[in-house]
């Protein structure tokens, strides 16, 4: 019976059916297990529903072989049956089954599950929970983003409390780390655009404006945006999944029992890293795509170098730069700061650091199209004052 | 070796709950300074729950925790610190920091509790290391240990400070059995040395009468405390079914299935 034969469907049993007055006697014979389950099962049914008997015995002398599976489905049949007042017993079972059988514990079939935390009820109930998830995700985020300030305040205050060693690291890993992606994405962004504004722009022979748009665009908008995004995908995500699986192993309640704040000890390095570096890494990323554009200006666009580069630097001022490494600084903190709070979210699993990884991404993408509006608005205003006076 | 009764952690009338769930129901004992004492019950009782409530990591459903008179159930950020200071916590797994070294990790709570200069803080931890045996393993990563070692690591950064208390998850799990014995000779060696009053969680009945002064026994059924006393005095205990098939090592009787050999 333990042999594997390679067979994939043995019927492997019979049964026949002989009736008594109102009694009906099943003989059993062969195996009986989860391979033939639905076949004698159905064979059971189709005989028992075809003329209902007064009275059901298995016997079970003839059985060679039963399984735990096979057995719950006769101890079904009894349940069902003496549910509908039809006497039901099962007789000659040998030793072997009588063990299968004492493993089923009827008591343990009919235990409803307990409710763990917050189950899932109707439809309004769930829009209700999800609502309040929602309010509950963003009052911990503005809770975490005060946490995260009186523990800079506290480093400021105590700078000797920041674990240089720690801030070096994050910065090497979010932004010397980055610079080749950066590079790349940056130089062929560049290039993409000044090729097809160069499509356009060369049907009314305003070949010369290529440069200004690239610099303009790279400056203003993209570099910031893009390297927001990378370092949200690179770093946010990294940030997210190193604090969960500290807070699944207990590492984080190991620091605080130490008397370490996590949320300093953790956070303050990461955030502080990024926002060092993303400034950084936004202006290598606006020149990345200025000399992209510069490849395709040079090539194919008649432009001498010289003329390029002028060009570029005309469209663009000085208070430009600055706001674009404003605004990639504060990019950086949102991302930083959204990862690391996913990541103080676990509470156990791996599918938990799994999930709070992507939605520290999605999060962070998110608030940095947020922010960028704001930026795009408040912007316009000053410039507008700037302009009057 | 003498104990005095006073009582150093009081627990009082805890409940804890899982949405639905009651883990447990109005406990209440006392942890005596200088004892070591035993929790034990079968697994989801609620042990771990009771222990991260009793270090304060975790907020109770009802009742409170006192540790020398201070409520720590609803303590403020600097009562828990200044409580954090007095004890020591040995994790299920150790729970060392996976990007520093042995040294490093021993070295936090010096770090975060005094300020001793650099020199001292060294002696201290090759003193530590040296009384858990993990003597020259100072610059090894917590990944480059076995999971004994790891877990006497933890051991020798929760004595880092010379706590008052010190709280053990987990004692023995998923270690081999000399590893465990060499545990358990640690903790008493420290407890009569140091003095050091001790809350285990285990289930090592071997563990179980080489350490413990006192067990509590913990029932998921009962949501409470059902047992309390030596161990020596638990095994002789008949009284009880759940206690005698823990101490005894038996299966309780699973209930006999019902109906179908009735007409046998």
């Amino acid at each position: 019976m333990t042999s594997l034969t390679g067979k994939q469907d043995r019927p492997g049993f019979t049964v026949s059916f002989r009736e008594e007055g109102t009694t009906l006697f099943a003989q059993l014979a062969g195996e009986f297990s989860l391979q033939n389950l639905s076949a004698f099962t159905g064979q059971i049914k189709e005989r028992i529903s075809a003329a209902p008997p007064g009275a059901v015995i298995f016997d079970f002398s003839r059985v060679t072989y039963l399984d735990s599976a096979a057995a719950l489905a006769f101890v079904n049949f009894r349940r069902t049956l003496s549910a509908g007042n039809v006497h039901c017993q099962e007789i000659n079972i040998s030793e072997d089954a009588k063990g299968i059988f004492s493993v089923i514990r009827e008591e343990a079939l009919d235990r409803t599950a307990l409710a763990p935390d917050g189950g899932q009820g109707g439809f309004i109930q769930q829009i209700g929970q999800a609502s309040l998830t929602i309010a509950r995700d963003f009052f911990h985020f503005v809770t975490f983003l005060g946490d995260i300030i009186t523990a800079f305040a506290y480093t400021l205050r105590h700078p000797t409390s920041l674990r240089g060693k720690d801030l070096l690291f994050y910065v090497k890993r979010a932004g010397v780390d980055g610079l080749p992606i950066v590079g790349l994405i940056g130089l062929l962004m560049g290039l993409i655009m000044a090729f097809m504004a160069y499509l356009q722009f060369k049907q009314f022979g305003a070949n010369i404006y290529v440069p200004s748009l690239v610099s303009f665009a790279m400056v203003k908008e993209l570099g910031p945006l893009m390297t927001a995004i990378l370092v949200a995908g690179r770093s946010g995500s990294a940030y997210a999944a190193e604090i969960g699986t500290m807070v699944v192993n207990e590492e984080v309640d190991a620091l605080r029992i130490m008397g370490f704040d996590p949320v300093r000890f953790l956070a303050v390095p990461k955030v502080l890293a990024t926002v060092i570096v993303v400034p950084i890494l936004t202006v290598y990323a606006d020149v990345s795509g200025v000399i992209g554009g510069m490849i395709i200006g040079v090539t194919s666009l008649d432009l001498s170098l010289n003329s390029y580069v002028t060009q570029s630097i005309k469209a663009i001022s000085v208070f430009d730069v600055v706001t674009s490494m404003i605004k990639a600084a504060v990019f950086a903190g949102l991302v930083s700061a959204v990862g690391c709070q996913r990541g103080f979210m676990v509470r156990a699993g791996a599918q938990d650091v799994g999930k709070f990884t992507t939605s520290a991404v999605v999060t962070a993408i998110f608030m940095i199209v947020v922010a960028d509006s704001i930026f795009a608005i408040m912007l316009y205003y000053v410039r507008r004052y700037d302009s009057f006076s | 070796m003498k104990r005095n009764r006073k009582a150093v952690i009081e627990v009082r009338n805890l409940s804890a709950r899982f949405g639905d769930n009651i883990v447990f129901e109005g406990v209440s004992f006392d942890v005596h300074q200088g004892e070591v004492l035993v929790i034990v019950g079968e697994s989801g009782c609620g042990k771990s729950t009771l222990l991260r409530i009793m270090i304060g990591l975790q907020k109770p459903y009802a009742g409170q925790v006192f540790y020398e008179g201070t409520e720590i159930t609803s303590a403020s950020e600097s009562v828990l610190n200044e409580y954090y200071r007095n004890i020591g916590v040995l994790f299920q797994a150790g729970a060392l920091l996976s990007s520093m070294t042995i040294r490093e990790n021993i070295e936090l709570p010096l770090q975060a509790h005094t300020d001793l200069e650099a020199d001292k803080i060294n002696q201290i931890i090759k003193m530590k290391l040296g009384m858990v045996s993990l003597e020259g393993y100072d610059n090894h990563y917590p990944a480059e240990l076995s999971g004994g070692m790891r877990k006497r690591a933890g051991i020798a950064r929760a004595m880092a400070l010379d706590p008052r208390v010190l709280f053990f998850d987990e004692l023995s799990a998923g270690l081999d059995p000399v590893t465990a014995v060499e545990l358990d000779d640690l903790i008493t060696k420290t407890n009569e040395a140091l003095g050091t009053t001790m809350v285990i969680v285990t289930h090592e009945l071997e563990s179980i009468y080489k350490i413990a002064h006192r067990v509590l026994m913990l029932d998921k059924q009962a949501a409470g405390i059902i047992a309390e006393g030596t161990p020596a005095e638990l095994k002789e205990r008949t009284d009880d079914q759940r206690v005698k098939s823990f101490f005894l090592r038996q299966s309780p009787a699973i209930p006999a299935h019902q109906g179908i050999y009735g007409d046998k």
